[in-house]
């Protein structure tokens, strides 16, 4: 008792002494539980046959039906496989480009220049999606397209790309590339910033060359970073740039772009089947949690670098 | 069956009529109270809510005594999500309305958020008794599986919307008539795309076009397939009482096959499937569209504003060119029924009163106060019929932007006069309208089912599949990434496998309890 009570004078204490803290913690806290912790009281309807009228705890419960529904149907489990392939490759291809554009961005010297080839590569990032899926519809077009153009001055053949299931992934990550490296690459930039310039001095008195230092010093200073990043891709990893490919696809190039969301958006909300929409976000949900776990674990394994 | 109940007891009233015999509108009585009455809605759409001032509602509040107040917000421009959070927060206003109604009405109609009407429509509302008795195949379309009627819809009017178009001037300048069946339209089309028409120097003609590239695949109605007849893509059809789906017959599989071989000679776009809503605007004012298949009104239009730029153009509508049977066929028409429109919600203390006074718009007064505007501001009645006025005519806005501007034309439920749309179709529309009138093109259009909860399971289930490998299907062939004739075989069983014959089955037993005498 005596303990008790002597905690609790201590945490009266402490609050009145370090209020102001917690009050700088509280939006946040209020952000989460209004926006995230409060919604996952809905996700009881991915176990419902939902009615909106009902509400959600009118709606009869019906176990794992919807799961059953989604996982008998060839284009979820497509959908499935093509959304771990294009988050993969655009993962192996895209992760690697703002690391590079941040070493090159940090070996310039002339600021003038620097700042302004910065600009160009940020700016994509502020386009809206819709206007970037008109920019590459006509990019690739056959009759007026750049890229045709080009390879029609070349001698090829003009190629209708956007109806090519095998074009669809090389342009929805080219496009994505293309979108947000140039941005992705400031905070690696941020990370250089903050590497000690005696670690350079000493280097150049030792005599290495600007290759070395890269290698020696920029590249394992910002690698807790790279992780924390890569650790966070990871987790995003089912998350496809879901609007992009809405107004890219087409029914002929379904096979290769068809993700779960758009599979979602169309089963789910275009036909009004919100306890299936549920589900499968849901299921996504769980996979992508896995995978933030192990990533985050092996990591902790190989290089003592972890979120947590 | 309740669904005909209406239908039988009115056997007194004339079924010919579509309207009772008013007297003069200055004497008759609207009134539904004595008192002034309001009532709350929620009438949301893409562009507007119901707006308290509109000068329409508020010449129908002094023949009514009844006022409509708006609850509506414009916070959103999704009415789907608006109708959603209405029906969740359970408070629903006296009557709801706005797009997409019917299936939502259908839905929580039955599961008591709506009042049924067809009682209430017997005892108090003449005017909607005898608009149904004329048109039962409408009443069947838009009631719910139990049978019941939800919702009072917007009823629109006229028979035709899309025609096939073609460039007359290119037709003259390759040296070929309108072409009247398959093999001639072959023949233009082979020569438009060679024969230079637009005169440039340049084989840069497209023959072929399509703003929407699913307008392309109801060429399939040439070779006898068949599409779904209404203004929905990828629909289902009746034929002879029967419900069919055209993506599994035939006649589809010859007309694919016969398109693909089109596209590869290269007479239809190339780009038709990303070319998108502007292909039409961009392909005509630049001279390289030859022929399109797209709405009379608007595609007429460009006769009036390319022909600045390119004098000779002519671009008519022209009559179905004959099918490999011999027959010519229009596989598209205007929707009879809307499924947008108002219902009573059950918070309604006063259901009597609003079916009168929704009966009060398909009175003639009404009716005319919702297509016409006001008498003596927007129009006058000429020989009794109502004629917009000349100021408002020339006034330089489309008559359907002034119309909704004052609360006429919008999606209440009321009975739309195509005297409307007529009175400002340019003169190329109407002539190809009237090519049109002249023949017996149209199918019979497929106007929708209600399913009870077990059907819609097996729909929901198994349709958005099949619906998807039709359509990947579709365009690989059209493309020539794969051969129709090659993949039919394989394309049956596939959609056997996906649950084609159960979705067929619940189709045919919601079909019938709809419909079937």
């Amino acid at each position: 008792m005596q303990s008790y009570n002597e905690k609790l004078a201590w945490l009266g204490r402490h609050l009145k002494r370090e209020w102001q803290i917690y009050v700088l913690l509280a939006p946040t806290l209020i952000w989460f539980i209004v926006f995230l912790y409060k919604p996952m009281y809905g996700l009881q309807i991915a176990f419902k046959d939902y009615s909106v009228f009902k509400g959600i705890v009118g709606s009869p419960w019906v176990g794992f039906e919807h799961f059953t529904t989604l996982f008998g149907n060839d284009h979820f489990i497509r959908a499935i496989k093509n959304t771990v392939i294009i988050s993969s490759l655009s993962l192996v291809f895209g992760f690697p480009v703002p690391i590079l554009l941040a070493l090159m961005f940090n070996e310039i010297l002339n600021p003038k220049f620097k700042k302004t080839t910065q600009t160009i590569v940020y700016l994509p990032h502020f386009i809206s999606t819709v206007i970037i899926a008109g920019i590459v519809i006509t990019a690739f077009s056959p009759s007026s397209g750049v890229v045709n153009l080009l390879l029609q001055s070349l001698g090829f053949d003009p190629v209708y790309f956007l109806v090519k299931p095998e074009w669809f992934r090389p342009i929805f990550i080219g496009s994505g590339i293309w979108q947000e490296s140039g941005f992705s690459s400031i905070v690696f930039l941020a990370a250089m910033a903050g590497v000690n310039p005696a670690l350079y001095e000493s280097a150049v008195v030792d005599g290495a060359s600007r290759w070395q230092m890269m290698w020696k010093i920029t590249i394992p200073c910002i690698l807790p970073t790279i992780i924390i990043m890569l650790i966070i891709r990871i987790g995003n990893l089912l998350e496809v740039g879901f609007e992009l490919i809405i107004l890219l696809y087409q029914p002929a190039t379904y096979d290769t772009a068809d993700v779960i969301s758009t599979y979602i958006y169309r089963q789910g909300l275009q036909a009004g089947q919100y306890d299936l929409a549920a589900a499968a976000g849901l299921f996504n949900a769980v996979v992508a949690f896995i995978l933030v776990m192990s990533a985050n674990t092996i990591s902790k394994r190989l290089s003592n670098t972890s979120l947590w | 069956m309740q669904k005909l109940s209406i239908s039988t007891l009115a056997a007194l009233v004339a079924a010919s009529m579509t309207l009772p015999v008013t007297a003069s509108a200055a004497d008759m009585n609207y009134k539904v109270t004595d008192k002034p009455l309001e009532l709350t809605i929620h009438l949301h759409t893409k562009k507007y809510v119901y707006n308290d001032d509109w000068p329409v509602e508020k010449r129908a509040q002094e023949l009514t005594n009844v006022s409509l107040k708006n609850v509506a917000s414009m916070a959103t421009n999704k009415s789907e999500e608006a109708f959603n959070l209405l029906i969740a927060s359970g408070d629903l206003p006296d009557i709801v309305g706005g797009s997409s109604l019917k299936e939502n009405v259908n839905q929580y109609g039955p599961q008591g958020a709506f009042l049924p009407l067809n009682d209430l429509i017997e005892e108090h509302a003449p005017n909607l008794k005898a608009f149904f008795d004329a048109n039962k195949d409408i009443l069947n379309a838009i009631s719910a599986a139990d049978g019941n009627l939800y919702f009072i819809p917007y009823v629109p009017d006229g028979k035709f919307a899309r025609a096939y178009f073609i460039r007359q001037d290119w037709l003259k300048a390759v040296g070929k008539e309108t072409p009247q069946n398959i093999d001639e339209l072959h023949d233009v089309l082979v020569a438009f795309r060679d024969g230079d028409p637009n005169g440039n120097g340049k084989k840069d003609e497209i023959p072929l076009f399509a703003r929407q590239w699913e307008e392309l695949i109801r060429l399939v109605t040439l070779w006898d397939g068949r599409v779904s007849g209404s203004d929905t893509y990828h629909d289902f059809y009746v034929q002879d009482g029967e419900i069919r789906h055209g993506y599994s017959e035939e006649g589809y599989k010859v007309g694919i096959s016969n398109l693909a071989k089109w596209y590869a000679e290269g007479l239809i776009d190339p780009e038709v499937f990303t070319r998108g809503s502007r292909a039409r605007e961009y392909l005509l004012s630049n001279d390289l569209g030859g022929m399109t298949h797209d709405w009379f009104a608007s595609t007429s239009s460009y006769n009036d504003s390319v022909s600045e730029k390119i004098p000779e153009f002519s671009f008519k509508a022209f009559i179905p060119p004959e099918g490999i049977s011999g027959k010519r066929v229009e596989a598209n028409r205007r929707t009879k029924v809307k499924p947008e429109g108002w219902a009573i919600s059950y918070t309604n203390e006063h259901p009597v009163e609003t079916i009168k006074y929704f009966d009060f718009w398909f009175t003639e007064e009404g009716r005319n106060l919702s297509n016409f505007g006001i008498e003596g501001v927007h129009y006058d009645l000429v020989d009794g019929k109502a004629t917009f006025k000349p100021e408002i005519l020339n006034a330089g806005t489309p008559i359907n932007t002034q119309m909704w501007q004052v609360g006429a034309q919008v999606q209440r439920g009321f009975y739309q006069d195509y005297e409307y749309e007529r009175q400002w179709s340019n003169k190329h529309a109407l002539e190809g309208i009237a090519l049109y009138e002249a023949g017996d093109y149209l199918l019979e259009p497929y106007m929708g089912v209600a399913f009870v909860e077990d059907e819609k399971k097996v729909y929901d289930k198994y349709w958005p599949s099949i619906k998807t490998y039709m359509l990947e299907m579709q365009q690989a062939w059209i493309l020539g990434t794969s051969d129709v004739n090659e993949d039919w075989d394989k394309y049956q069983s596939q959609l056997e496998r996906l649950g084609y014959s159960k979705v067929m089955k619940v189709m045919e037993s919601a079909y019938e309890r709809q419909y079937g005498s």
